[in-house]
């Protein structure tokens, strides 16, 4: 009796072996893409529904428990928009300079990029990563970009199915690229660390970076496209001993504000 | 034992909807709670330790895992069916309390 009971459970491992190993090589997985993709076509408007009442919710405590901090920061906010107001008059004094100086020398409007709507419609448990719902069908592929509205760099897609797209977030571990401190010469690598967390390594010794500098995408490497939002250095790592410093980056992404995303589809 | 296996992946396919879409937002310190892998730890603990229903919800809930993740189909499956199996082999040999040997 107890030897047919476990003769039945290895039975049961080998099938399920089996099953597995059908999924992820026959054919290059190709089985295994359909049946995620079957599973998320028919979760999406869960998925979208549970995702938008997440938001309302984690919205509704943070306020809560950031009252005083958001009086604070709106009093900062109030003085940042006074000096924002006098440098937007002197930039549009630039822009119309700058407008006669393009039609003297016959060049074209800077060139837009080419931008493809999606919403998020969750997160990976164990990685950042999340998922879209723009796929192959829309013409989205592999490596393109990702921002928001405001031009902040959420990340690159890293998997593509027919309706869906997986998009590994700039703090994933396994995200890498050049960026640089906007206003100065000064590059280095950003690199993810997981939970929301990335720092700049490979910033030269002599560079100066202060905390509040703000981190943008570099056009080395190709990755990205130039001048995209990463975020604000928060905090300098040096050490005598190293030939480069780091730095601690507070990215612009958070997760609870994030329900439309672009993908740029060509730079 | 069909009827059972149909809620189980009724639950755990709602479950896990829940996990990726909206407890996400809701990160302690970067750690968010797993409903999926509680509610699997509490069958296995609850049921007695000869029943297979543990076992069973722990590759559906392996399934739905893999499913919604950016591993390959079947990582989730094997780690929680071992686990599942684990505590059933350490609650057999090394727990003795009356509400784990129900009939």
């Amino acid at each position: 009796m107890r030897y047919n009971l476990l003769k039945n459970r290895l039975l049961i491992l080998i099938i399920l072996v089996l099953i597995i190993l059908f999924l992820n090589y026959y054919q290059g997985g190709v089985y295994q893409k359909k049946v995620k993709n079957f599973f998320y076509s028919i979760s999406l408007p869960i998925q979208t529904t549970f995702w938008r009442a997440g938001i309302k919710v984690s919205d509704f405590f943070q306020t809560i428990s950031k009252i005083n901090e958001l009086k604070k920061e709106n009093e900062d906010l109030k003085l940042k928009n006074d000096e924002l107001l006098s440098k937007i008059s002197n930039l549009e004094n630039l822009q119309k300079e700058n407008q006669n100086l393009r039609d003297a020398l016959g060049l074209g409007l800077v060139k837009e990029f080419n931008l493809v709507m999606a919403r998020v419609v969750s997160k990976d448990i164990s990685q950042d990563v999340i998922e879209i719902n723009k796929g192959a069908k829309d013409g989205i592929s592999k490596d393109l970009p990702v921002i928001t509205s405001q031009k902040i760099l959420i990340g690159k897609i890293s998997e593509v199915y027919d309706n869906f797209s997986k998009v590994m977030l700039i703090s994933d571990k396994n995200s890498s690229f050049s960026a640089k401190i906007s206003g100065k010469e000064t590059t280095g690598i950003a690199k993810g660390l997981g939970n929301f967390s990335l720092f700049l390594d490979l910033v030269p010794k002599e560079a100066e970076i202060l905390p509040k500098d703000l981190v943008i995408t570099s056009v080395l490497g190709n990755v990205f496209p130039e001048g995209l939002l990463v975020g604000e250095i928060k905090e300098v790592k040096k050490s005598d001993i190293d030939p480069f410093q780091q730095a601690l980056i507070s990215p612009f992404l958070n997760i609870n504000n994030l329900d439309q995303l672009f993908i740029i589809v060509n730079f | 034992m069909i009827k059972n296996l149909i809620i189980l992946t009724i639950i755990f396919y709602f479950l896990t909807l829940f996990q990726i879409s909206f407890l996400v937002h809701f990160s302690i310190k970067g750690v968010v709670i797993n409903l999926v892998l509680v509610a699997l730890f509490l069958i296995n603990i609850l049921e007695a330790p000869e029943k297979n229903s543990g076992v069973y919800a722990a590759g559906i809930a392996g399934f739905f895992l893999d499913i919604f993740s950016e591993k390959f189909v079947g990582f989730y499956i094997l780690i929680l069916i071992f686990l599942s199996l684990a505590i059933k082999i350490i609650f057999a040999r090394y727990v003795r309390i009356k509400i784990f040997q129900r009939a």
